[in-house]
Order: structure tokens, then sequence, then C-alpha cells
């Protein structure tokens, strides 16, 4: 049954990518459990409208946790303190009266603050074009049924595949890595036969990449994996590793 | 030679690295564990092993020198990636809290690892760089092990090695990639099997020096 | 203005053959010289925009969230049909194009409908080439399931997320192009006016969504694939930024507007909770296959679900429609669910609701079984409500959630304006009145890898094309409109924020013009929408200014389009004296609360012209005509 619980919140309010941030605290009084966490900031912002002041900036979109469009970092936690769900799908009945909620954006030198909580992840883009494809043209594909791939190759790669692109993995690794995001793509093509013929090219252009846009190292700290909200596994990570030594060492790719 | 950089300085390339010197490490650590376990059988039995070791000559010093190598190159990869990582974040978050992922062994790898830089040093400088002309290894073991302040600061060193090893011996395989249903379980127990074999072996030879002096 | 869809003549299974030979073509080396924008970047937009790039033209894309890859395609989860036949179940392109036309509700056009059976099958051959982790049975080949309104399984699927996966299959395909150089990527735009000279459309007018800067663009074509209008609901499972504005400033720019007034109410969506709420959520359709919709035989019974004996409960899908049971269209399934409410039988705190209960299922095929089918959605269902799925019966409403009406467009997906492209859920083509489950993907993808490519190549080629530039006045005019109406917005300073008036103007059109409508509501709801419109360019607040990332000025601006557009939907559903598919007029049913079409009089698709502010839009009518599909009492009893 719903109620309703009174918070304080520590909110990191930041103009633009190069201006000073701080947190503020606002007060949220009279949250029903029953809504999202995105639709408490809801009723955040339309009482600092009311009030004639700036409501708080976050990105979000499809609020079912698909899109991947939010993501904050809620009391040290990338997308709130609940296993495998998203911040639109987190609901306030995970929090108790009177609690204190501090909501920071991603941080990662690879996903500039634009403003408040709305970050630029453009960096993901940027991995998947470097590789993140099979190079098929529309229209060049043969039958589907053409090419059978065992169920369990299928299901791992749908695993993989369920990424959603939010960038969790880099906010809540000790050093804004984004290998499970890379490895994810990396792993889901490498085990399609579709992805097959490509999978050196692929597995070497997006790590580069990838060190490029400025994320840091793995050091197979796990967070990411408990983190993800599509609760994908490093196994994955290990998978683009033996993909990228493969290809560095053994295939005639350079 | 574009190709080498290429794969070796990236991320996955440095960790590569770390990996394969960490792991030839950890052999090294099981070898000169099962060495100084000849300490339990007496001096004339550690002293046979030290001799035995040491008839080896030129295969010594190559291996002494390999291991040089191998430590520059953990040390400086472990360098570089930190530093890397410390930028990656160039804003630090105003409330921690971890998700599950990290363990102490994870999280305290570059503390864990200075730590064991100055542990090794005062090892070689305790035992290799050592005056050995008019006593026997055992004995220089045995007087150096029966300094109580000493003694402690290798019992600690070794729960430290343990710790780093725990997290190390199970992430060298992930890197490599080596990653299976099957096997990941049993690797990741081996290692802390291993690492518990490394903190009671070793560590409890300083213990037994105390006892027996 | 006699409207002409361009359908060529022929036998329908050759006309798009036919007509792919007939159209003019690009030469491959001046491929290069042509520019195309292409706004969107979901299902239709993304394809078409990675399809023209491979073909050779310099493609601009425009997005309105900040990748390409999160456009609201992502958020369907039941599947995507296609004629396969893999099931030896009598599938066939005939059979698709059949349903879909009746699914439709006899409002489609026959040789779209059944090009898109058409190219359903090359769909999957082009999305399993490019990686998309299909759900597979053991052998290794593709599994099926069944949707509602059909008796075939046809339907191919990944887990419950088959709109991400066909989405990132397409935003692949786009990532590669844009890799390659032949897609400029504009993300975190929105567009605000299409640019017409010589009466074509030679461009646009975005705002950059995180600087503020207007930005013009030109080129030889513009594609919109710019989705839905169910956001003009407030309510509805669509996603927070879907909106009407790109296909109403087209509107406002002679795209005629057909059928604004069919809407899909999907039938199974987690019921509504608090005024507080700013979003519904789907449950995919697919949970019909094996989830038991009930109610309780008793009106204003309030025993927990468990405690409802099977002999007082009413399972009245499959009472009313034993041939297709709980598998009837969604229309039929959103109607009844309501009729069920109306006469007392709603469960929940609100009594806006009807079970959905897999008891039987996970008792006959085991939890196993219907974890890996369903799990996600039964998490899902878990996270929002608390409730498990497992153990007691889900609990479901209808709710907003796709639009058959958008542009009017001819064969080739051109909209009245020539050179103005539009694919997707923002034209009103293949699905007529009511739009079967696991079709909205197949369109998207049609059009934009199978359909808009020829037929874009087809207008370029056919058409003198003078160079245009962005200096040319026309932009500066749209400019300076588009800044006229920004700083409008910012000045009024009134009382209530933009969201005030959107839950007004949804609850007005859900009450007057939702599930069911009738002339005097309609008449009534016109009236209401006009006093919202009034009073919101009086006494709206957006903070902030036009030079900034401005969240509350982005939702002004649409709100507004919609404010506009509502309007527009209530004429169309006014005149519409019939009911048919999604929409239903009350005074227009059989004696059995069927929908009650009038083929006589409104067999056809009505597209709208715009005349100018407060003015009543023009009527234009395209005549349907029936050739293969025998106009009947729809029935799935």
């Amino acid at each position: 049954m719903s109620k309703t619980i009174n918070l304080t919140l520590k909110v990191w309010r930041q103009k633009g990518p190069d201006v000073k941030g701080k947190l503020e605290t606002y007060q949220a009084d009279g949250i029903s459990t029953d809504m999202s966490f995105l639709e408490m900031i809801d009723v955040i912002n339309e009482k600092l409208t009311r009030d004639g002041k700036d409501p708080i900036a976050f990105d979000h979109d499809c609020r079912e946790g698909i899109c991947g469009m939010c993501g904050c970092v809620v009391n040290g936690r990338a997308h709130g303190p609940e296993k495998g769900t998203t911040l639109c799908q987190l609901h306030m009945r995970h929090f108790s009266n009177g609690d204190t909620v501090v909501i920071e954006p991603w941080r990662s030198r690879a996903f500039k603050v634009i403003k408040d909580l709305v970050v630029d992840r453009s960096a993901f883009d940027k991995v998947i074009q470097a590789g993140g494809y099979v190079s098929v043209n529309t229209g060049g594909a043969p039958d589907a049924n053409a090419i059978p791939i065992p169920q369990v190759i299928a299901e791992t790669a749908m695993d993989a595949a369920a990424c959603i692109g939010c960038g969790a993995c880099v906010a809540s690794c000790p050093n804004a890595s984004a290998m499970l995001f890379v490895s994810a793509k990396v792993s889901q093509l490498s085990l399609l036969p579709q992805g097959k013929p490509e999978a050196a090219k692929r597995a070497l252009a997006m790590v580069r990449k990838m060190d490029e846009m400025g994320f840091g190292n793995c050091t197979n700290e796990a967070e990411c994996e408990a983190e993800c909200p599509k609760e994908i596994s490093i196994s994955h990570i290990a998978r683009m590793n033996r993909e990228f030594l493969k290809a560095g060492l053994f295939s005639s790719e350079k | 030679m574009n190709w080498f950089t290429n794969t070796f300085g990236t991320s996955i390339g440095k960790k590569l690295m770390m990996s394969c010197t960490g792991l030839a490490f950890c052999g090294f650590l099981a070898v000169h564990l099962a060495g100084n376990l000849t300490l339990y059988g007496g001096a004339d039995l550690f002293n046979a092993y030290a001799e035995h070791l040491h008839s080896l000559g030129p295969l010594l010093t190559v291996a002494e020198f390999g291991m040089l190598a191998f430590a520059c190159i953990h040390i400086l990869s472990a360098l570089v990636l930190y530093l890397e990582n410390l930028k990656a974040r160039p804003t630090r978050y105003a409330v921690n809290k971890n998700a599950g992922g990290r363990t102490i062994g994870s999280s305290t790898m570059p503390y864990t690892g200075l730590i064991l830089i100055g542990f090794i040093t005062l090892h070689l400088i305790n035992f290799h760089f050592v005056d050995k002309t008019d006593r026997t290894i055992f004995e220089i073991v045995s007087a150096a092990l029966s300094n109580p302040g000493l003694a402690l600061a290798y019992v600690a060193a070794m729960i430290v090695a343990a710790i780093h090893v725990s997290h190390g011996f199970w992430s060298a395989f992930q890197t490599l990639g080596a990653n299976h249903p099957k096997y990941m379980p049993i690797i990741k127990k081996a290692g802390l099997i291993f690492s518990l074999l490394i903190a009671v072996g070793f560590g409890f030879i300083p213990v037994y020096f105390s006892i027996i002096s | 203005m006699q409207l002409d869809a361009k359908i060529p003549g022929g036998p329908i299974e050759q006309k798009w053959d036919k007509y792919r030979f007939d159209l003019k073509l690009v030469n491959p080396a001046n491929k290069r010289k042509f520019n195309v924008i292409v706004v969107g970047t979901g299902l239709a937009g993304g394809s078409a925009a990675a399809t023209m790039a491979e073909l050779g033209y310099n493609v601009k894309n425009f997005c309105i969230q900040d990748s390409p890859r999160r456009a609201h395609s992502i958020a369907a989860q039941g599947g995507i049909n296609a004629a396969k036949n893999y099931q030896n179940d009598g599938d066939s392109i005939y059979r698709l194009f059949y349903d879909t036309v009746k699914g439709g509700d006899f409002r489609a056009r026959e040789a779209n409908v059944y090009r898109l059976a058409q190219v359903s099958n090359n769909i999957i051959d082009q999305c399993a080439a490019q990686g998309v982790p299909f759900a597979r049975e053991y052998g290794g080949t593709l599994a099926n399931r069944s949707f509602g309104g059909a008796q075939v399984s046809r339907t191919f699927y990944a887990r419950g997320q088959t709109g991400q996966q066909l989405l990132l299959g397409a935003y692949s395909a786009l990532s590669r192009q844009i890799g390659a150089g032949k897609v400029e990527m504009f993300e975190r735009r929105e567009m605000l006016d299409v640019v017409i000279i010589d009466g074509k459309a030679r461009g646009i007018v975005t705002r950059n969504l995180i600087t503020g800067e207007v930005e013009k663009h030109a080129a030889d074509a513009v594609v919109l694939a710019t989705g839905g209008y169910g956001n003009v609901f407030f309510l509805s499972t669509n996603a927070m930024a879907s909106n009407v504005t790109a296909a109403f400033r087209a509107y406002k720019k002679g795209a005629f507007f057909a059928n604004p007034c069919y809407t899909q109410i999907h039938p199974t969506c987690i019921p509504v909770h608090g005024d507080y709420q700013s979003k519904l959520t789907l449950m995919s359709e697919s949970l019909r296959n094996d989830g038991r919709v009930w109610v309780p035989k008793k009106p204003g019974d309030k025993r927990a679900p468990d405690q409802i004996p099977e002999s007082d409960r009413e399972y009245y899908l499959e009472n009313k429609y034993p041939s297709f049971g709980n598998l009837v269209p969604r229309d039929v399934a959103s109607r009844n669910a309501k009729e069920q409410c109306d006469a007392g039988k709603g469960v929940g705190d609100t009594e806006l609701a009807v079970y959905l209960d897999f008891a039987d299922a996970i008792k006959r095929d085991g939890r196993d079984v219907i974890e890996k089918k369903y799990g996600n959605l039964f998490q899902m269902y878990n996270k929002i409500t608390a409730d498990d799925p497992y153990k007691t019966p889900m609990m479901i409403y209808p709710a907003v959630h796709y639009t058959m009406g958008g542009l009017w467009v001819d064969y080739n997906l051109m909209s009245t304006v020539p050179g103005l492209f539009v694919l997707g859920e923002a034209n009103f083509s293949d699905h007529g009145a009511n739009r079967l489950g696991a079709s909205a993907l197949m369109q998207g993808l049609a059009d934009g890898y199978f359909v808009a490519p020829y037929t874009i190549g087809g207008y370029i080629a056919g058409e003198t094309l003078n160079p245009v530039t962005t200096d040319h006045p026309a932009f500066k005019e749209s400019i300076q409109a588009v800044n006229e109406k920004t700083e409008k917005l910012l000045s009024i300073n009134g009382k209530k924020t933009v969201d005030d008036f959107h839950k007004e103007l949804g609850k007005v059109l859900w009450d007057h013009c939702g599930m069911a409508r009738n002339n005097n509501g309609l008449d009534k709801a016109k009236g209401m929408i006009q006093n919202i419109r009034a009073e919101f360019w009086k006494n709206v607040t957006v903070p902030g200014s036009q030079g900034e990332f401005n969240q509350s000025l982005e939702r002004a601006g649409r709100v507004a389009d919609f404010l506009e557009f509502a309007e527009v939907m209530v004429t169309d559903a006014r005149a519409r004296q019939e009911s048919c598919g999604g929409h239903f007029n009350e005074e227009f049913q059989t004696d059995e609360n069927e929908a009650l079409r009038d083929d006589e009089n409104f067999c056809h698709a009505a597209a709208w012209e715009y005349t100018g502010d407060d003015k009543e839009p023009n009527f234009h009518k395209e005549p349907l005509t029936f050739e293969h599909v025998k106009l009947t009492q729809r029935s799935y009893k």
C-alpha cells in the first residue's frame, strides 16, 4: 500500500560544462512510495518551476528501463541501491522516511557534465562507430535460417546485447573504465557467426577507440557487473580480452 | 613494430603484461615456498637446498635478471595504469559505496603492491645482498627472524602478499580471457587457496623461528 | 486538391516489383552529389539513414536524444511479424497481408499493406545478418510466437526486447556509416520547421538542445521519421520526449495530416496509480499467449484473486471470442476491458484493472518455461507494482500506445509536400484503424530499409532540383518564426507549469477522445481544448532562457503543438461518423457492442489540410478500394 515519506535531497547543480558545480539541498516532502525516482524529481522540479527557480536538469526518456537515457549516482550507487534496476524503475518504496539522498551525475573524464545531472555520453557512440557492427549492406542478406546458431550461443549473445548503453558501468567502476560496455558489443558479435569475419578488426578498433576516449583501465573489480541494470556479466570482458589478444597477437590485422 | 605497440600499448595490452608477469610471480612464489619448506627439515637440509640452487650458476643469474625484468614490467605497467585510472575520473564522487563487486584484495591492489615492493627490498637486503662468507644461509635466516620486530614485519608482509594474490590470481586469468562458466569458479577457489597457502606457508616460518630460538 | 496515392497498376503481387523497375535511378556516381536529411533515428529513421548512406547519398541524421540508439522504437517488447512460414502453419505473404488489412478494420491501403507483407521476409534476413540475437530453437533455427489478431505463429522475437535488438541492429548499420563519414549525425537536436523552397521540401531548422542555438540545414529531400503523437494524452506508454512537433510543423507547412483520430489503446498496460504519474508502462501483448484475462463475475467483488474460485471468475475474452480467445486484436481486447470495468467488475484499488493470470500456464509448463519467455516482463511488473506475477495475477488496464494516424503519404511514402517523405509511425499508411501486434517494427524497418531508399531515389532522379543553400531567405524566415515563438513562450511568465496544461489536455482527450467517443463529448472537447490553449498562451511559466540547455522550454514547445494538434484530432474523430478499429464512437456499434463501420460513407482516409491558426482545417478524402480483401464485419469469434 502506498504511503508518503519525507526526504532531504542533495543534488549536484552545475550550470554548464566549464562551470564549477556544487551539491544543493532540497526538501522532498510527501513523496508517495509508489513513485519512481524520476517522478520524485519531477515533483521537485514542478515546485522549483512554480517558485521561479531553475529546475534540475536530468536525462530520461522511456521510463521503462530500456532506452538507457537516465542514470545518476544515488548515495554512491549508480542507478541507486536496487540490483538490476535503472533509475527510472527504482521506486521510492526502497527509501525510508527521513533519508538523505545524494544525487550526483556519472563521473568520468569521458563523460563531461552538460548541466546538473546530464552528461555527454557520445564517447560510447564513437566506440560503436569504430567497429560495433557487422558490415552488411541492406539487401545482401541470406535467408535468416541459412546459418543455424546454437540456442545457447544465441542466448549468450543476447545476454550481452541486452546492454542499454546507460553508462552505469563507467560510473560505478573505480577507474571509470568502459570495458563492460565495449565488451558487451564485442562479445555479442564475436559469438555470432555473422560477426566472426571481422571479429579481429572489430576488437582492435573498438578497444583502441575506447582508450582514445579517455576511459580508465579495467582492474577486474566487478563493480560494473554488480551495478549493470541489465546484469551483464564480466565474462564478456574476458571474451573481449581473448578476442583482442587473439587479434593483436595472432591475426594479420594491424 | 606498429602492431606491437598498438597491441601492448592499449589498456588490455598493459593488463596482459600485468597478468603474465603476475602469474610468473605466482609460479615463483610456489617454487620459493616449496624450497622454503626445507627450513622445517633443519639447517642441513635447507643449506643443501641453497647449495643446490647456487650450483645452477649462470642459469640462476639469468633467472634473477628475468625476475628483475618481470618486476620492472609489472611495476611500471601498474604505475601507468594507476595514473591513467586516476586521470579517468577528475571529479570524485561525494559519496562512494561498493555495489558488491570489490573485494579487499581488488580495492587495495596498488597499496598492497607498494608494500610488497618495500618488503622485497628489505627481503633482498636481509638475505640476498648479505655477507655469506662465514655464515650458512640457515644461520642468517635464523638470526634475522629471531628479531621479533623483523619477524612481525615478515608475517605482516606475507598477509599483504596473500591479499594481493587473492585478487591477482583470478584477475590474471580474467585478463587473459580465461573465463569459462565451468572453470572460473575453480580458478577463483584455487586463487584463494593459493593465497592462503602463501600466508600460512611463508607466514609460519618467522613464527617457527621465534619458537625454536 | 485531389489526393493521388500513386498506387501502381497491375496485380497486387506484382505492383511493387514493377514499380521499382519503373522508378528512375540515380547514377551511382551522382548519388554523392545529393543530400538527404533524415529526422529521427528509430527503426524507420535509423534504417533509412543507414541505407541511403550505403547507396551513396550524403545523409544528415538528427535525433532528439543524446544518442541515436535511444529512439523510442527501443521500447517495443514483443516482436516483429514476417511471413516466413518457418512454422509450416499455413502462413504466407497473402495471409499476413490479409490479417493486417482485416486487423486494421479495412481502413488501410491494400497496395501498401501487400508491399509491407512482401518485404517483411527481407527484414528478418537483414536483421539476422546484422547480428540481431533473435530467439532460436535448440536446432539453431529461428523461433516464433503468436500474437494478437493472427492464428499463425509468425512473430520473431528477442526475449522481451525485440524493439531494442532491432533498433540496435539499425543503429549499428547507422554507426558504420557515421564512422565511414557518409552520415553526419546530429544528436540532441529538435526539428522545429521544414523549409520549403519552390514548393519543395529543401531543408529543416533545428534547435541544438545543448546550446539552444537555432540551426539550419539544406538538402534535396527531407525524411521525417519522428514517431507518433500518443503523448498528446499526457499519460501514454510513449517515451517522455515523443512528440508531434516535427510532424505538426510539417503539417503547418502544407503536409496533410491523415486520420489523427486513430489512436491505439493497448490492452495490457500497468494501471494508473497516482496523479503524480508521468507515464504508463506497457506489458507486451505476447503475455496474452499464456496469460488468461479475467474479472470476478460479481460486480464489486473485493476478495483477493486467489480467494475467488473458478466458478466466480469470468474469462470474458475466452467466452466471447472462442476462436481467438485472449489473442483478439488490441482494440477489441481494450474495449472489452473497459466494458467490464464500466460494469463494476474492475479490480484493484481504482477498480480500473482486470486480471491477467499465469497460474494455469505455470501449472502446465512449469515456472522455468514461463520465466524464460517473460522473465524480464515479470521483473519489470514486480519493480513497478511490488507484486509478484508468478504468485498473484497481474493487473492490467488499457493505455494509449500507438497512433495509426500520421502525415498522409502516397505509395512513395511522400507527403503532399514534394520532397518531404514520412516514415514509420509518423505516417498513416499501413495499419488502417488498428495496428496488429508486432507490426509496428515491421513497418518501421520496411519503410526505412526497403521502401524509402528506392522511392527517394526515384524522386531525386525525376525532379529538377536547383541548388539551394542555407543562405536562401526561406531559412531566415523560418528561423525568425521559430525564434518568435520561443521568445513568446519565455515571456509569458504565468502561474502554471507546462505539465499542468499537458495534464489538463490529456484528461480531456482521454475522457472524450479515448477508448470510446461520442459526438456530444467530442463537441465539448473541442471547446475545452481551445480554452486550455488560450490559457496556456497567457498563463504558462517557462523558466530559463533560449540560449542554454532548457528542458522546460523543450516541453513547452511540444505541448504548444499538442494543444493545436489535439483539436485536429477531435475534428477528425467528430467527422468520422462510424466506429472502426481504434476509433470507437459509441453511437455506432453492433448489438454485441462491436465497432460498426459505415463502408458506404467512410471507407476513406481523411486527410486534413492546415488553413491557418485558429481556423478549421480543410478536409480531403482518399477513397480506399478493396479488391482483394472483402469488406466484412470483423469477427474474432
